[in-house]
């Protein structure tokens, strides 16, 4: 089954006088259940692609599916409702909100989507679990480590069980063994859960784990590789 | 409440305690606004008070009946065209709080000394005890006992001016309805003092029936008066006095035709103290919308985290507008606090006696009382939070805007 | 160099330095538009309770002020009002004052009778020029009165009517007169009009046995400005046994009335400064605390923590300058504009006339109502910023530029 379609997409952007193609003519479809990192140079289009994905950005031209229905048609508040139960998010800067702690971090989601007081605690505590921060939940954001609030960020894009996580440059500003443990941590929800995860990236470690490797230049994909993870 | 609605608020809360030092300020801004909103509306309030009542005590009642042409010709020769005990028998009959008939024409008294005009009234004192503007606490001598008491009651100003006092005889003289000449000689039985020293000049008391006597108007008077519960609440006095005078020739006046500056002072009141609130809440304004643009600033990467999760703009600005309510209602606890202390504190007045003949001129007497109604502090604390709601819309509606990726990726 | 940095400054969050100078012009316009109704106002109530009768400086018995009795006189009155009308710039008119029951045909009112000198009262009163039938008195008038145009409709009168003034003497015996009038007058203040009559000086006398006695001699001086000098000058000519009354003392209600409203006025114009200042305090405390690190680079080049607190007041100070400039500049246009059309609101006109005023106000304009309020806000606003240019006082530049931005 396709979990991502994307048809000929081209978006541009200006900078001052100058136009940059961050998309050109765009097409990829990414499986359920796939792990795919997109690898590209600062500028090569890899964050428009997730974001297009993601419905945070619109392209100019062409299509977007996720799950099978066209995505780039809909409204700001339908691609709201899309986000906040399909598609999960972790930000290069971990972006949690300073004011909740770890717990309400996760729960966010929940929160939004309406779930209960009793059953979004279970499931926020249980999530902690899985990503290794037991009895942190109460914390706020500045008293925890670059490694852990980015363990919160991955909580916090999983919880709601989204079919697709998409990742911008998770590992940018961890060190090689918290970013090792992050990526371990990725590939166990992606084999347990069946989630399929985008990330982006140029960090070679976090390629390596990667089945598919697609690789961008200049807003098109200039590589696409199968791979068997490490 | 949904759990959009309740994470927005929760979020608001706590971004309003994020910088504390900010909210403190902020707080403490809207809380001296507030204060001073309440504060001087009541004090205003008290004074208005005041001079409605020290104003009404002396026309006095809150609905007069007169001959037609008195008002432009306050004369004996224009008396309400109904035997006194007639009047009195249906005034009776009707129930009012208080009611009084009476006769109120211009004379000129003379001492041995001075001479000086001023208003003659005729009054029954049984009747007048409960409203008149007389302070019979330090009434100097005694009080009229009757309508037929054959002595004169005159101000201290009056009998400071005359030289005379207790005991001495004056002599008053008017008119009577044919226009001849009517003199008596009256001894002063008491000397009052009154609210307001201009009364003391003016008004001179006499018994009702001695004072038909002397004009020559037998069982006549020149005004029947009827008094409610509240100055404020006159109509349904008014209705029911216009009934019983049915089918006479008579005008039937509430106190506000009859004294035009009191009649105008409580709209002016009503007036001033939205006029005030506004102007408050105005200089309050630009404070809270630049703190609150301030706070939005601060979060814009949040509010696009937010907004990337799937948060719709709508609970974006729920939020926002609910930080600002919070500063809001936070602020008017303790600015009604306060405003409700300092009234306490001052609640027996304050003595503006080194201003007393400029106060007088205002018809306020020298002693503030403040008067906190609860239509005023109403009043004051919807304003602020009904416009309050609207100045925080626009910061609000900035917020909601934001696009989550330019948002996300700001530099802080 | 200082307000250079202090200006660039301003406009690195233009949206919070536009907001903070507009709440500063809004008050600042606000007070000039009060302020400037305040002066025009005061101004109004003075010259209108002075110049229908009080007049700058009266010349009276000891005690008359008190007790304006009868026998309490001011002897050769006339002769006393020609000489001060010799001093250069005065006007002098002498009036004798009294009581008396008036009676027409119809009608009997207690009047307030007042013997003028018909060449000299208008220089010291306005109350002849508002003659609306008839005439105002003449030299060579006698048995002649002027009523107020109430106390005429209420005794049924008009000009060429007799009127009879019956009251007491000097002596106390009994004093009558019948008189024609000869002019109405319409004045709009109530008291007047209803209960006040001029006569000439020379019947008064006559009638009330007076001899060449008068109550008072009426002063004025070119404008109020010049009261004081006139009142010295006044002195040194004054016989033994009268003195010398300035209008403050002969009318303090008035000084009082506006020291009252001043009292008021002064609460509200200190909120709204307060208001203002909190405003500044609020903008200068987030700016300080959000450019800690910049703060924290320049103290550790070197530059004197003094001279990082003044470049904050110098912030604050700026606004406050821009807040006056414009403030002034609305406020000027507005104030301008009612000083020549007027200002009045609903209710105003009964208000007005209980304190001798015309139904509408025209602010005047004068520096101090220009820039009063603006300086004050000025001020607070400079004084609100000195608690967050302290602040960098404790600034330590190591852990100022670790600070998070």
């Amino acid at each position: 089954m396709t979990a991502v379609r994307c048809v000929d997409l081209s978006k541009t952007y200006r900078q001052g006088d100058q136009e940059i193609r961050a998309l050109d003519h765009v097409s990829i479809d990414i499986d359920a259940g796939d792990f795919v990192c997109l690898s590209a140079p600062s500028g090569g289009g890899k964050t428009t692609l997730l974001n297009a994905i993601g419905g945070l950005d619109r392209p100019d031209s062409g299509e977007i599916y996720i799950a099978g229905e066209r995505i780039d048609t809909l409204s700001k508040a339908e691609l709201a409702e899309l986000r906040l139960h399909r598609i999960g998010f972790v930000f290069q800067a971990y972006n949690l909100i300073p004011v909740l702690t770890a717990r309400e971090n996760v729960e966010f989601v929940m929160q939004v989507q309406g779930v209960g007081p009793a059953e979004r605690r279970r499931q926020a505590e249980q999530i902690l679990e899985e990503v290794g921060l037991e009895g942190m939940g109460e914390r706020r954001p500045a008293e925890m480590s670059g490694g852990q609030q980015q363990r919160v960020a991955v909580a916090r894009a999983i919880v709601s069980k989204p079919a697709l996580v998409l990742a911008d440059e998770p590992t940018a500003n961890l060190d090689s063994t918290t970013s090792d443990e992050l990526i371990d941590l990725f590939t166990r929800l992606n084999r347990h859960h069946g989630t399929t995860f985008i990330i982006a990236t140029h960090d070679r470690r976090v390629m390596g784990y990667a089945r598919r490797l697609v690789k961008m230049l200049d807003g098109r994909i200039v590589d696409d590789i199968r791979q068997h993870a490490a | 409440m949904s759990g959009v609605l309740r994470i927005s608020s929760a979020l608001a809360w706590r971004n309003l305690w994020r910088n504390r030092r900010r909210t403190a300020i902020m707080l403490a801004a809207i809380s001296v606004g507030a204060w001073a909103m309440i504060f001087l509306t009541a004090l205003t309030q008290g004074m208005v008070n005041e001079m409605i009542r020290d104003g009404l005590s002396v026309l006095p009642g809150h609905v007069q009946v007169h001959h037609p042409d008195y008002r432009d010709d306050p004369s004996i020769a224009n008396l309400i065209p109904v035997a006194d005990g007639e009047l009195e028998d249906r005034f009776d009959a009707a129930g009012f709080q208080d009611w009084s008939t009476r006769i109120r024409v211009p004379a000129v008294i003379s001492s041995e000394r001075e001479t000086r005009g001023v208003t003659l009234l005729g009054i029954d004192p049984a009747r007048e005890r409960n409203f008149t503007f007389v302070d019979l606490e330090t009434l100097d001598g005694r009080f009229l006992d009757g309508t037929e008491d054959r002595g004169i009651v005159i101000g201290r100003k009056l009998a400071d001016t005359l030289e005379t006092r207790t005991g001495k005889r004056v002599v008053v003289m008017s008119q009577d309805p044919d226009n001849e000449l009517a003199d008596r000689g009256f001894r002063v039985i008491g000397v009052y003092r009154a609210n307001l020293p201009s009364y003391e000049e003016q008004f001179v008391l006499i018994g009702k029936r001695t004072a038909q006597q002397f004009l020559n108007v037998d069982d006549r008077v020149t005004e029947a008066i009827a008094i409610g519960d509240d100055f404020r609440e006159v109509e349904p006095v008014l209705q029911e006095v216009r009934a019983l005078m049915h089918g006479d020739p008579v005008t039937v006046n509430a106190w506000w035709d009859l004294d035009t500056y009191l009649g105008a002072m409580l709209p002016m009141m009503d007036g001033f103290v939205l006029v005030w609130v506004i102007v408050i809440f105005l200089a309050l304004s630009f404070g809270l919308v630049n703190t609150l643009v301030m706070s939005v600033f601060e979060r814009v990467r949040e509010i696009g985290v937010m907004l990337a999760l799937g948060m719709r703009p709508s609970a974006i600005r729920w939020q926002i507008v609910v930080e600002s309510m919070l500063l809001l209602v936070f602020g008017l606890v303790i600015g009604n606090t306060l405003s409700f202390a300092s009234t306490y504190a001052i609640r027996d007045g304050i003595d503006v006696s080194i201003v007393a003949e400029g106060m007088e001129m205002m018809g306020a007497s020298a002693r503030l009382v403040p008067d906190l109604t609860v239509d005023n502090v109403v009043l004051a604390n919807v304003v602020v939070l009904v416009l309050g709601f609207f100045a925080s819309l626009s910061p609000a509606w900035r917020a909601s805007r934001y696009d989550p990726i330019e948002a996300i990726t700001t530099v802080q | 160099m200082t307000l250079r940095l202090a200006w660039r400054n301003l406009w690195r969050q233009p949206r919070r330095t536009l907001l903070t100078v507009g709440a500063m012009v809004f008050s600042n316009v606000l007070l000039i538009f009060l302020i400037s109704m305040q002066v025009g106002m005061y101004g109004l109530m003075i010259d209108n309770g002075l110049k229908f009768s009080t007049g700058h400086l009266q010349v009276q018995a000891p005690t008359y002020i008190d007790e304006p009795k009868m026998r309490l006189t001011v002897p050769a009155a006339a002769a006393l009002a020609r000489e001060l009308r010799g001093i250069d710039g005065l006007e002098a008119s002498a009036r004798g004052v009294a009581f008396a029951l008036a009676a027409s045909d119809e009608r009997t009112y207690g009047v307030s009778v007042v013997g003028v000198e018909p060449l000299h009262e208008p220089s010291v009163s306005s109350l002849p020029g508002l003659i609306n039938a008839g005439r105002y008195l003449e030299e060579d008038d006698a048995a002649e009165i002027v009523v107020g145009a109430v106390l005429a409709k209420n005794l049924k009168l008009t000009v060429g009517d007799e009127l009879t003034l019956l009251g007491s003497g000097l002596d106390g015996s009994f004093a009558a007169a019948v008189v024609t009038v000869a002019g109405i007058f319409e004045s709009s203040i109530p008291d007047l009009d209803r209960g006040f009559s001029a006569i000439p000086l020379g019947f008064f006398q006559e009638t009330f046995f007076m001899g060449d006695a008068g109550h008072l001699v009426v002063v004025t001086a070119g404008s109020i400005e010049q009261v004081e000098e006139a009142a010295v000058e006044v002195g040194e000519r004054l016989p033994d046994g009268v003195v010398l009354h300035d209008w403050d003392a002969l009318e303090p209600a008035l000084r009082q009335s506006i020291q009252a409203d001043l009292g008021s006025s002064f609460f509200l114009y200190f909120v709204l400064v307060v208001l203002v200042a909190f405003g500044v305090l609020n903008t200068q405390l987030m700016s300080v605390l959000e450019r800690t690190r910049e703060f924290g680079i320049v103290l550790a080049l070197g530059l004197a923590p003094g001279r990082v607190g003044r470049l904050v007041l110098a912030e604050s100070a700026l606004m406050g300058l821009l807040g006056m400039a414009l403030g002034a500049l609305f406020g000027g246009l507005i104030v301008s504009y009612l000083s020549i059309n007027g200002f009045t609101y609903p209710g105003m006109e009964e208000m007005s006339a209980q304190f001798n005023l015309p139904a509408s106000i025209h602010p005047r304009v004068t520096l101090v109502s220009l820039f009063a309020g603006p300086l004050m806000v000025l001020v607070f606003a400079v004084l609100a910023s000195i608690w967050p240019a302290l602040r960098l006082r404790r600034l330590e530049p190591v852990v100022a530029m670790r600070a998070a931005v």
